[in-house]
C-alpha cells in the first residue's frame, strides 16, 4: 500500500504504510509515540526519543511556511509526464517539513520563500490503479475527506 | 596515533566517456600511474582498498574484480562506498589500517563507470541518494536538491546566479590546463547563462558531468615512506562526519554541517587552521556547493562565499586560498567513486610542486573536501608537505 | 437495519412514474432529501416531492430531457445549491420504442440510446465530478434483464441497456479510489402503470419465465436500490444485481 505514494514509487511496504490509506481519504498523517508522545512528521514506526516501537497516526493540518524550492527541467526517469514540476520544501505548522509539487492554485513563479501555504492530499487522476500524493496550494485551499461510513 | 602516514605515489587517468574501457581498466591505468610515480614494485603493497558505487556496474562486487586484473591477489581488499565521497573514504580506511599497524603500504583505487547507463537512468539514480521513500517519489534529482540549497541561500545572503557561473567560469580555466580532465575548454560567463535549465536557478554549467575515470594513491607509514620516497606528503589531518539523509531533517539549508564538523576535526588533528592552507580541492558537483564549501571551511565568513568568487579570491594569486586548480568536478568530470582519490592526487602534486601551469606558489599545506550525496557523509583531508 | 441515509441527498432521473417513483419515495424514507428529474409528467412529478417532503427531507422536481449534458450540469448544480450537498445519483429515466431490425428507423435507435445510455454518460458524469471532489458517493445506474441477453424487436433497447452496464463497470474502477460505488439494478418485467398496459399475452410469456411466479413491484427495485446507496453495501462496487424473480437466470 505504501507503494500508492509519489509518482513512481521506491518503497513497496513499511510499518507506516497506512499513510497512504489516509492520504487517500484526504488526511494527512503524522506519528505520535504511544510510550512517550513524541510527535514527528513524516510518521514513523520507531520512537527517536524513547525507541518505542509502538505509534499511532495522527491528523496534521497541512498548514505550513515554504522554506526553499526549486523548478526541476531535466527530468528522470518516470517523471517525463510531469516535468517541468516545482518541487516545494515545507515547514509545517504543526512540525516537520516535507517535500511536494506545488499544485494549480501556486504557479512556480508565485513560489516565495516564507510564504504561507497548505498542504493538500491528493489522488492522481491519470492512472489506472490507485496512486495518492500531496501539492503545495495557497492558504484557503480545501479538499474532500472520505467520511466514515454510516453503518447503521 | 603510531607515527604519521604518508602518500609517496600518485596516479590519475583520463576522465571522460570512456567506451575505450572496463572499469578494471581504467583503474589498471590510475595503478601503473602510481607504481612507477612510487617508484615501487607491485610486492611492496600488502593491501588495497577500492573506491566506487557499485550501483552503476552489471560487474556485482566490482572490488575483487579490479583487484584480479590489478594482480593484487591474493592481498586483502575492500569496497568503500559512502556515494561521491566513496574515494575518501577508501583514503580514510587505508589511514586508519596503516595507523592500526595491521598494514605498511596500501594501494587506494577510485574507480567508477557511469556511462554505460542511460542518461535519465543516472539521473534517477542519482537522484535517489536522497531519501526515497518521502522524496524521491516526488522526482527529486541531484542537482534539484543542491538547486534547494542556492534557491535559500540567495534568499539570505544575496548571493546572485552570476557567482554561481563565476565558479565554473573559474573550473572551466583550470580544467583547460589538465589533460585528464573530461572539458579542456574555456567558457565565457554569458555562455553559460545561456545554457539549458536544470533546475532553477542551475543551467547545464551549475552542474558537474557523470564521467567514468580512476586514480590510484600509495599510502605508507611513515617508516616505509621515508624508506621508499624522497617526495613523501603526509596526510595528518583526517576528519569525517555525518549529517542526515533526508535535506529536510537539516538545521539549515545554506551550508553543510558534516562539512564544518569534518573540517574542524581536520584541521585540529594536523594542527593547522583554515589561515595555513594554500591549496584545496573542494567538492563542486554544483557550483553553489564550491561557494558553500568556501564558508564551511573557514576561507571566508558564512554568506560572504559569493563574494569571495566574485572577488577572484580562490584564483591562483587571488589572495585567498587557491580552489579546485586542476578543473574541480565541474572541468574534469565526476566518476563518483573516483572523485575523491583524484583530489588527493591533485593536492600531493601541488605540495611537491609538480604542477607546471597550474602550480600555486609556496603550497605547504593543502586540503580535500570530499562530500557525499548532499552532504550525508563529507571527508576532510589535510596534507602537509613537511 | 438502519441503513445510514439520514440526511443524505439523492437525485434520480425519470422519477415521476413508475421505478423512479418509488426509489425517490423510498429514499426519503429512509431520511434523504430528494431531486426528481423527468420529461413530461407535471402532475405526478409535484406528487413525488409532496411524498418525499412528507417524510421530512426536503424535494424538487426539474423538468429536463435528460439527453443533455448541460442540463445534467445544471441539475446536480442546484441540487448542490438548494440540498447543500449531494450524496446518491440514481439514473434510472428509459424509454422504449420497439421495432425487429428491419422495421427499425435510425431515430429510433438514436432516440433511445440517447435517452438510455447517454443520458445516464451525463448524470453519472455530472455526479462524477462533484463525488471525485469530495471523495464519497454512490451511483446506481437502472439496466435490464434485457441489457443482459438478446430481445426481439428491442436491439435498439438491449443495447443501450447493455451499454449501460459496460459503462457502470469502467465508472467503478474509475471512481473507486474515490471512495465511490457504482453498481447497477437489472429488473426483469416490473408491474408499473405503464406495465398495466401491455397486452395480456405478452404479459403471460414473461410471467411463465419468472420462476418465483410474480412480478416485481417497483418498491422491491427501490428496496435494493436504497441498499445500494447505503454505507453496509460500501463493498459493492461494478457490481450488476438482478432483481427479476429467475425471469433470466
Amino acid at each position: 500500500m505504501f507503494s500508492w505514494f509519489g509518482r513512481v514509487s521506491f518503497v513497496p511496504y513499511s510499518k507506516v504504510q497506512d499513510f497512504a490509506v489516509h492520504l487517500k481519504d484526504g488526511r494527512l498523517m503524522g506519528s505520535r509515540c504511544k510510550q512517550c508522545g513524541y510527535k514527528i512528521f513524516p510518521p514513523r514506526a520507531d520512537c527517536p526519543q524513547c525507541m518505542s516501537g509502538e505509534f499511532e497516526f495522527v491528523e496534521y493540518s497541512g498548514k505550513g511556511t515554504v522554506w526553499t524550492y526549486t523548478r526541476i527541467d531535466a527530468a528522470p526517469t518516470g517523471f517525463d509526464r510531469d516535468v517541468p514540476y516545482t518541487c516545494v520544501v515545507v515547514e509545517l505548522d504543526d512540525g516537520g517539513r516535507l517535500l511536494a509539487w506545488s499544485g494549480e492554485t501556486l504557479p512556480q513563479a508565485d513560489v516565495k520563500i516564507g510564504m504561507k501555504v497548505q498542504v493538500v492530499p491528493r489522488i492522481f487522476d491519470d492512472t489506472p490503479d490507485i496512486r495518492v500524493f500531496y501539492t503545495v496550494e495557497r492558504p484557503g485551499t480545501t479538499w474532500g475527506k472520505a467520511p466514515a461510513p454510516h453503518l447503521g | 596515533m603510531s607515527g604519521r602516514v604518508g602518500v609517496i605515489g600518485v596516479g590519475h587517468g583520463r576522465f571522460g566517456r570512456r567506451s575505450d574501457a572496463t572499469v578494471q581498466e581504467l583503474a589498471f591505468e590510475a595503478f601503473r600511474a602510481a607504481l612507477q610515480d612510487a617508484g615501487i614494485d607491485r610486492k611492496e603493497l600488502d593491501a588495497s582498498v577500492i573506491a566506487a558505487v557499485p550501483e552503476y556496474h552489471k560487474q556485482r562486487s566490482v572490488a575483487g574484480a579490479v583487484q584480479e586484473y590489478l594482480n593484487l591477489n591474493p592481498l586483502p581488499t575492500w569496497l568503500t562506498e559512502v556515494a561521491c565521497a566513496s574515494g575518501s573514504a577508501a583514503m580514510r580506511t587505508g589511514w586508519m589500517a596503516i595507523q592500526s599497524g595491521l598494514h605498511k603500504v596500501v594501494a587506494v583505487i577510485g574507480c567508477q563507470k557511469m556511462t554505460e547507463l542511460a542518461t535519465a537512468d543516472i539521473l534517477a539514480l542519482m537522484g535517489r541518494v536522497g531519501e526515497v521513500q518521502w522524496e524521491s517519489v516526488f522526482g527529486t534529482t541531484f542537482p534539484g536538491y543542491y538547486a534547494l540549497f542556492a534557491t535559500r541561500h540567495m534568499h539570505d545572503f544575496g548571493t546572485t546566479r552570476d557567482n554561481l557561473l563565476q565558479v565554473a567560469v573559474k573550473n572551466h580555466h583550470y580544467g583547460a590546463k589538465n589533460p585528464n580532465a573530461l572539458f579542456q575548454k574555456e567558457i565565457t560567463i554569458e555562455k553559460a547563462r545561456d545554457s539549458e535549465p536544470v533546475a532553477t536557478p542551475f543551467c547545464v554549467y551549475d552542474c558537474c558531468a557523470n564521467a567514468d575515470g580512476a586514480a590510484c594513491v600509495i599510502l605508507a607509514s611513515e617508516d616505509r615512506a621515508k624508506a621508499l620516497s624522497k617526495k613523501t606528503v603526509w596526510l595528518d589531518g583526517v576528519g569525517c562526519a555525518t549529517a542526515s539523509m533526508s535535506v529536510l531533517k537539516r538545521p539549515n539549508l545554506t551550508g553543510l554541517q558534516s562539512a564544518t564538523d569534518a573540517a574542524q576535526q581536520a584541521y585540529r588533528m594536523a594542527e593547522v587552521t583554515a589561515k595555513d592552507v594554500k591549496v584545496a580541492e573542494v567538492h563542486d558537483c554544483f557550483t553553489i556547493a564550491e561557494i558553500m564549501a568556501y564558508e564551511d571551511l573557514g576561507f571566508c565568513e558564512k554568506g560572504k562565499g559569493g563574494r569571495y568568487i566574485e572577488e577572484k579570491k580562490p584564483y591562483i594569486g587571488g589572495g585567498g586560498v587557491a580552489v579546485n586548480v586542476d578543473g574541480g568536478l565541474k572541468s574534469k568530470g565526476h566518476p563518483i567513486g573516483a572523485t575523491g582519490v583524484s583530489m588527493a592526487v591533485e593536492v600531493v602534486k601541488q605540495l611537491r610542486g609538480e604542477c607546471g601551469p597550474r602550480q600555486v606558489p609556496n603550497a605547504d599545506v593543502g586540503l580535500t573536501h570530499n562530500v557525499g550525496g548532499i552532504g550525508q557523509y563529507c571527508f576532510v583531508h589535510v596534507f602537509k608537505k613537511n | 437495519m438502519d441503513l445510514g441515509l439520514k440526511g443524505k441527498s439523492a437525485i434520480v432521473t425519470g422519477g415521476s412514474l413508475g421505478i423512479g417513483a418509488a426509489i425517490a419515495v423510498e429514499l426519503a424514507k429512509e431520511g434523504c432529501s430528494v431531486a426528481v428529474n423527468y420529461r413530461k409528467h407535471d402532475d405526478e412529478a409535484k406528487q413525488v416531492v409532496a411524498e418525499v417532503e412528507k417524510h421530512g427531507g426536503k424535494g424538487l422536481a426539474i423538468k429536463a430531457d435528460v439527453s443533455s449534458f448541460a442540463d445534467a450540469q445544471k441539475m446536480v448544480d442546484e441540487v448542490v445549491k438548494k440540498f447543500g450537498r449531494l450524496d446518491i445519483m440514481v439514473s434510472n429515466a428509459g424509454i422504449t420504442w420497439d421495432g425487429p431490425v428491419w422495421k427499425m428507423t435510425e431515430q429510433q435507435f438514436d432516440q433511445v440510446l440517447n435517452v438510455n445510455l447517454k443520458g445516464c454518460f451525463n448524470y453519472n458524469k455530472a455526479a462524477a465530478l462533484v463525488f471525485k471532489q469530495q471523495r464519497s458517493g454512490k451511483i446506481v445506474n437502472i439496466s435490464s434483464i434485457n441489457g443482459m441477453r438478446g430481445k426481439f424487436a428491442q436491439c435498439n433497447y438491449a443495447a443501450s441497456k447493455g451499454g449501460e452496464i459496460a459503462l457502470s463497470k469502467s465508472l467503478a474502477k474509475e471512481l473507486g479510489r474515490f471512495n465511490v460505488n457504482v453498481n447497477v439494478v437489472a429488473p426483469g418485467l416490473v408491474m408499473t402503470e405503464m406495465m398495466k398496459s401491455v397486452p395480456p399475452e405478452f404479459q403471460a410469456v414473461a410471467l411463465a419465465e419468472t420462476v418465483l411466479g410474480r412480478f416485481a413491484t417497483a418498491e422491491d427495485c427501490a428496496h435494493l436500490v436504497a441498499f445500494l446507496c447505503s454505507d453496509l453495501a460500501r463493498h459493492i462496487t461494478g457490481e450488476i444485481i438482478k432483481i427479476d424473480g429467475g425471469q433470466y437466470i
